[in-house]
């Protein structure tokens, strides 16, 4: 008997051939690379003498690991915006799956860049700084944080790129918003009650903080209950905006034939 | 809505709003039987492509019934959209390769990887597309991508196919080509439902055509007997000089007998469908000498379809 692959996963292979060019994958890929590369050594420049020169790397390669999450995530709104701008969206609504099965196919698409840019970003940082000793608990928690990290991004962009109407529109608010992400994180340098109160809560209340202390705690083996904590509440957001970005589509769906 | 077994797609009282305001679709019924190809006519905006929307289950009909397969679009959409084939109206590409593009539709029907390849080289040959294979689909001219979006349709099987114009576009021998080829697929079981404007095309292909505008279904039957039924009406084909043209026909259309149509053409020429050519040869020799206007092309003739469609209109109007 034929046993047909599921629907997900041949869509997932489908945004894997068509929506990610290399153009694509060199964003994904190279453009946290050189974070990490021209950040990892600049902001040594900061440290007091004496300082091991490899701790800025060593902090910020996790840092950069999870940053991949919001990459996916914004790759995962692009293929969306993809498949309206080649006619293409209309075409999959009346192909022989769900239009569940198709959002679907985008998150997991989501998943495994995300999941894969975080493997690539480890590589970098090996090549870099050299081996690590990192646990099993450790890698459990950095795949957990990318997994749910590129969830939660891939739906905040889904439901932007539902309720907002045109292309360029779209760019502009995705490069503001995960700016904002970006920077008010602990992607690149940590959190302080130095900075000024209107920061801290941005980084308290931004999930990339989550997703990347995680991270890093897996990496550097300092994990303990406060990562639980942390993934508890990414997975608590990343279920909302989920059914947001679902409610969102299947509401304007109508508008993209 | 129980299905007679004969039937593949059953309309009855379909009516449809996208803003509850301006009906798109009012009280459409008709019935597509298995193996016929079912032709849609109407002009651009009558309202064929949201009755192709509805009955490929992209949109749901606001009142009414569909039944598509014996199933009803809004809870059986998945499965019914596993047995039908659809060439939208609109440009729709994967961004990769014209044989990328088959590759992935066979994949996503689950048409194994035999067969799919077989069938990309089948179509790639029938189509004429083995020169641009290897090329980005939405880099090909207008032609092209037709033909890539009707043959990537036909990688999978189906029980209907929908076809919202799909020659536009095409030339006159890849027309052709697509509609033999239509044809050829209709006879091994296949069931077509095809919108277009373009009357020839609905001659040649359909087995039954709905003359529909503004989202009304004004006349439904075979092409014989619609044209057997307009058959005692003709088709008087008038010409004169361009520049005389506006004051002969102002002074023709006076004298026209009630109920006749009149068709302005181009360059000085015009159509009257008429139940009375006699009367009507007669007012155009009166207007030609009252303007002093000579004849250049006078013909009588049968009605076409397009004769057809044109009084269908017509008597829609009144």
């Amino acid at each position: 008997m034929k046993v047909n692959s599921p629907n997900i996963l041949k869509l997932m292979w489908r945004n894997l051939k068509v929506n990610t060019d290399p153009g694509t994958l060199l964003f994904l890929v190279g453009l946290p690379a050189m974070y990490l590369i021209f950040f990892g050594y600049g902001f040594q420049s900061f440290a007091q003498t004496g300082a091991n020169p490899k701790e800025v790397l060593k902090f910020m390669a996790p840092g950069i690991a999870a940053f991949q999450a919001v990459i996916a995530g914004q790759v995962a709104g692009g293929m969306l915006w993809s498949d309206k701008r080649w006619g293409m969206l209309a075409q999959m609504l009346v192909g022989p799956f769900t239009r569940l099965e198709y959002l679907m196919g985008i998150m997991l698409t989501s998943i495994v860049l995300g999941l894969a840019g975080a493997g690539i970003m480890f590589g970098v940082a090996y090549l870099l700084i050299g081996p690590t000793s990192i646990t099993v608990v450790g890698i459990v928690l950095i795949l957990s944080a990318a997994l749910v990290g590129a969830l939660l991004f891939g739906s905040l962009t889904l439901i932007l790129s539902a309720f907002i109407k045109s292309s360029t529109a779209y760019n502009s608010v995705t490069i503001l918003v995960l700016f904002v992400v970006n920077f008010a994180s602990t992607v690149f340098y940590p959190f302080s009650s130095a900075l000024p109160l209107p920061l801290q809560y941005l980084f308290i209340i931004n999930p990339l903080t989550y997703v990347a202390n995680t991270v890093r705690d897996g990496y550097l083996t300092t994990y303990g209950v406060g990562d639980v904590t942390n993934l508890t509440l990414l997975l608590v957001g990343t279920v909302i905006l989920l059914f947001v970005a679902i409610w969102a589509y299947k509401r304007s769906d109508i508008s993209f034939v | 809505m129980a299905l007679n077994s004969e039937l593949v797609a059953e309309v009855k009282d379909l009516s449809h709003t996208y803003d509850g305001k301006k009906w798109v679709l009012e009280e459409v019924t008709f019935n597509v039987k298995k193996g016929e190809v079912f032709g849609l006519l109407g002009r651009n905006g009558a309202g064929k492509s949201t009755l192709i929307k509805i009955l490929t289950t992209l949109i749901s009909g606001t009142k009414g019934k569909v039944s598509i397969l014996g199933m009803d679009p809004v809870r059986n959409g998945p499965e019914i959209r596993r047995r039908i084939g659809v060439v939208q109206q609109g440009e729709s590409f994967d961004f990769t390769s014209v044989e990328g593009n088959f590759d992935i539709y066979g994949m996503l029907w689950d048409v194994p990887k035999k067969e799919r390849i077989e069938r990309k080289e089948r179509f790639i040959k029938l189509f004429d597309l083995d020169e641009v294979r290897k090329k980005k689909a939405w880099d090909l001219s207008g032609g092209q991508k037709r033909k890539v979006q009707v043959a990537r349709e036909l990688m999978h099987d189906s029980d209907i196919l929908f076809l919202d114009e799909p020659t536009v576009g095409l030339d006159i021998l890849m027309r052709r080509s697509v509609l033999d080829f239509i044809k050829g697929e209709v006879r091994k079981g296949m069931t077509v439902v095809f919108t277009t404007h373009n009357l020839e095309e609905a001659d040649y292909l359909c087995d039954r055509v709905a003359v529909i505008e503004t989202g009304r279904i004004l006349a439904m039957d075979t092409v014989d007997n619609l044209k057997q039924f307009y058959g005692k009406k003709r088709t008087v084909e008038v010409s004169v000089g361009k520049n005389e043209a506006s004051a002969f026909f102002k002074k023709l259309m006076e004298g026209l007998p009630v109920g006749d149509i009149y068709k302005p053409g181009e360059n000085g020429s015009a159509l009257i469908i008429t139940e009375s050519p006699r009367q009507v040869l007669q007012k155009i020799i009166e207007a030609s000498k009252d303007e002093g206007v000579q004849v250049d092309w006078l013909n009588v003739r049968k009605n076409t379809l397009e004769d057809v469609f044109l009084d269908t209109l017509a008597e829609g109007k009144k």
